[in-house]
């Protein structure tokens, strides 16, 4: 059971991620559309994972957890009773009052301003043990419980659509334009939270190429190195939303 | 000469002629009019409004004072509103009865435009001219009623009195001694001048022709006054008041319509997309369970395929779906301007500078339809202007609200240009009384201002 204490819990990295997704995790599912909350209950118990609440709104969420911390929580964005932003509002919460448990917001549509709440501001937790997907990502059913598993494991799993309105958003779009097409695509990756593992498959190149491509991006854009692909993500949204 | 004096002659006599005819018919007319229908019916109006114009006073007084006095308290403005319903109710009466008995035509007013909530209610009730006004004409029609119903009565049961009056002298008389000579005479006097022979009772008689003959001139002259009434103050109303009425209709629909987009947006999102989401969910598992052994018979391999594309199917449907929704109503609308417009910004293909300030959020309407204007500039940038940098304003001024879109591309844009979304943009904006400016020299910097007001 993979139990996460602080921003760098032991195993992460590119070994750590595989190993936890062979774990057996505590999750808890917050969303209102019944069919879907079934659906992701039986996804998740097919994986053998345990889900120990299934609630319909933000309150019995925080309230769930309140009582019995999992390892991650699945979130939808939009719930009742104003169908807004309930869910995102209940997993800022949840960050802020429980470090150790994942936050996994899933949505119909990536919203800029959500994205930037959740990663909280520049200087904050960022994006530890947090993800915000889109609901598609769930018909991907692999990719999806890897996601989770980076997430409980205090990692990172962001949409590439989220990424790309990162990209969109950011100030830094001349600095960008100094990366080949190459390099932006393994920032983009970087920036989802992905390991140099999981880069080289999506891209069908070496793990030795992504890690040269990466040691240029950090020095084109100035950041600084580091073996830890949790603190690298960091680094790389906190350069994008700067 | 004979011819020109005869032919003087014969004009002379046809000019006499003719106004002899003239007198005649005008004689003629007098004569007959108190028999006419028109004399009888507007006679039988008056009558009638009498006790109408009490009822309908009295209605009025008492939901005026009565909402009045309890303004103090909260029942005050529902009860004016309430009372609203029956002074146009009221007004529609008085019309019915002119156009049945007087044959009097007057358009009817406007039909109140209800707020929604309660609070609109009140709002529309203490608002609606069409009920102060009707108001004010039963208020007015009492003093008016009963002015007609004593020129009525005094000019028909005068005249009808005085002409029976020899039947009177004869039957009911009274007896007056006077200087020992017994005389009969009539009630009726004037001053000292008794009607007690006969011939003065021809006077009588006399007098109650005359009055018989003035009878439906006089009810005419006050009906009169009532139709002015009528017409002014139960009719359409005039030309401005029916351009406001209508600006109000025209505001009440283009936020129904925004109201009803976003209940479509939240049905879609609640429903089909949910359960698109599930299918795609299910047959990603079903895929996982067909294996990825490649030596399994025909029969799985085709399963496998056939769930694959199927699989594939339902994304590509989630996604369009998607699309479409947010071409309906974004859903991130809902929390306000700013946030719609950074994701707008965000997935714009060109990088878009964001700068927004709008302290006070305009009417969910307004906000759709500046949320629609800026993501048709954004996409004509993308699509024509092959900038390298645009900026997207949104700025809000207390009851206006301002996009624009700048951009340094190659300009031209104008709004007849076709594939540009422009004219249909501009319609939208114009339902609203908006405004769309288009700065686009060719080269140079192109500036697209959208005004509208905060409220439709």
């Amino acid at each position: 059971m993979a139990r996460v204490t602080g921003e760098h819990p032991p195993g992460t990295g590119s070994k750590g991620a595989r190993a936890n997704e062979m774990t057996r995790l505590r999750v808890m599912i917050a969303e209102d559309s019944a069919v879907l909350r079934a659906g992701l209950a039986e996804l998740l118990a097919d994986r053998e994972h345990q889900v120990t609440a299934a609630v319909a709104d933000a309150d019995a969420l925080l309230a769930a957890v309140a009582a019995d911390p999992p390892d991650a929580a699945v979130v939808d964005v939009r719930m009742p009773p104003t169908h807004t932003d309930e869910g995102l509002r209940a997993a800022v919460a949840l960050r802020r009052d429980h470090p150790g448990v994942g936050v996994l917001l899933f949505s119909q549509y990536v919203e800029t301003r959500h994205a930037a709440d959740l990663l909280g501001g520049p200087a904050g937790r960022g994006a530890a043990g947090v993800g915000y997907l889109l609901k598609d990502r769930v018909a991907d059913v692999g990719e999806f419980v890897d996601a989770l598993a980076r997430v409980a494991a205090g990692g990172t799993a962001l949409d590439p659509e989220v990424v790309s309105q990162l990209f969109g958003a950011s100030r830094r779009s001349r600095d960008l334009d100094r990366l080949t097409a190459r390099e932006r695509e393994v920032l983009a990756l970087m920036a989802e939270g992905r390991t140099n593992h999981a880069i080289a498959g999506q891209l069908v190149v070496t793990e030795r190429a992504v890690e040269k491509h990466i040691g240029s991006i950090f020095s084109k854009l100035g950041l600084p190195q580091s073996d830890d692909d949790h603190r690298r993500v960091l680094a790389v949204l906190r350069y994008l939303r700067a | 000469m004979d011819g020109a004096a005869g032919a003087m002659n014969g004009a002379m006599t046809a000019g006499h002629l003719r106004a002899r005819g003239r007198a005649r018919r005008t004689a003629w007319r007098v004569l007959r009019e108190p028999f006419t229908r028109r004399a009888w019916a507007e006679f039988g109006y008056v009558i009638i409004g009498v006790p109408l114009g009490v009822a309908g006073f009295a209605y009025t007084a008492v939901s005026v004072y009565t909402g009045g006095l309890l303004l103090l308290t909260f029942l005050g403005l529902p009860l004016f509103a309430a009372s609203s319903a029956g002074a146009r109710g009221l007004g529609a009466a008085s019309r019915g009865l002119a156009r049945g008995m007087l044959n009097e035509r007057v358009g009817t007013p406007p039909p109140l435009r209800r707020r929604p909530g309660f609070l609109g209610w009140v709002r529309s009730g203490l608002t609606d001219r069409v009920a102060w006004r009707a108001r004010a004409y039963q208020v007015l029609k009492l003093p008016l009623a009963a002015l007609s119903f004593y020129a009525a009565g005094i000019t028909w049961a005068g005249g009808l009195m005085s002409l029976a009056s020899p039947v009177l002298f004869d039957v009911v008389h009274d007896t007056v001694r006077d200087h020992g000579v017994v005389r009969h005479t009539i009630g009726v006097n004037y001053g000292s001048f008794h009607f007690d022979t006969w011939p003065k009772i021809m006077l009588l008689v006399a007098q109650g022709v005359v009055l018989l003959l003035l009878a439906p001139w006089v009810v005419r002259a006050m009906v009169a006054m009532d139709r002015f009434l009528i017409r002014a103050l139960l009719g359409p109303g005039s030309l401005p008041e029916r351009v406001r009425e209508l600006e109000h209709s025209r505001a009440l629909a283009v936020d129904d319509s925004a109201a009803r987009l976003r209940r479509i947006e939240r049905d879609l999102h609640d429903g089909t997309q949910a359960q698109l989401v599930a299918l795609a969910m299910k047959l990603g598992l079903a895929r996982e369970k067909l294996g990825a052994d490649v030596a399994a018979d025909a029969d799985l391999l085709r399963a496998r395929d056939l769930v694959d594309t199927a699989h594939q199917t339902a994304k590509d449907a989630i996604d369009e779906l998607r699309d479409l929704v947010r071409g309906i109503y974004p859903p991130v609308l809902d929390s306000g301007l700013e946030p719609a417009l950074a994701t707008l910004a965000a997935r714009s293909a060109a990088p878009v500078e964001l700068v927004t300030n709008i302290p006070q959020r305009p009417s969910p309407a307004i906000e759709t339809i500046a949320y629609f204007a800026a993501a048709e500039l954004l996409t004509n940038v993308s699509k024509h202007s092959r900038a390298r940098h645009a900026t997207l304003e949104a700025v809000a001024v207390p009851g206006l609200l301002r996009i624009r879109v700048i951009d340094e591309g190659v300009g031209g844009a104008d709004a007849g240009g076709d594939g540009t979304g422009l004219a249909g943009l501009a319609e939208r904006v114009r339902t609203v009384d908006g405004r769309m400016e288009i700065n686009s020299p060719r080269g140079g910097p192109t500036v697209v201002t959208v005004e509208l007001p905060s409220h439709a």
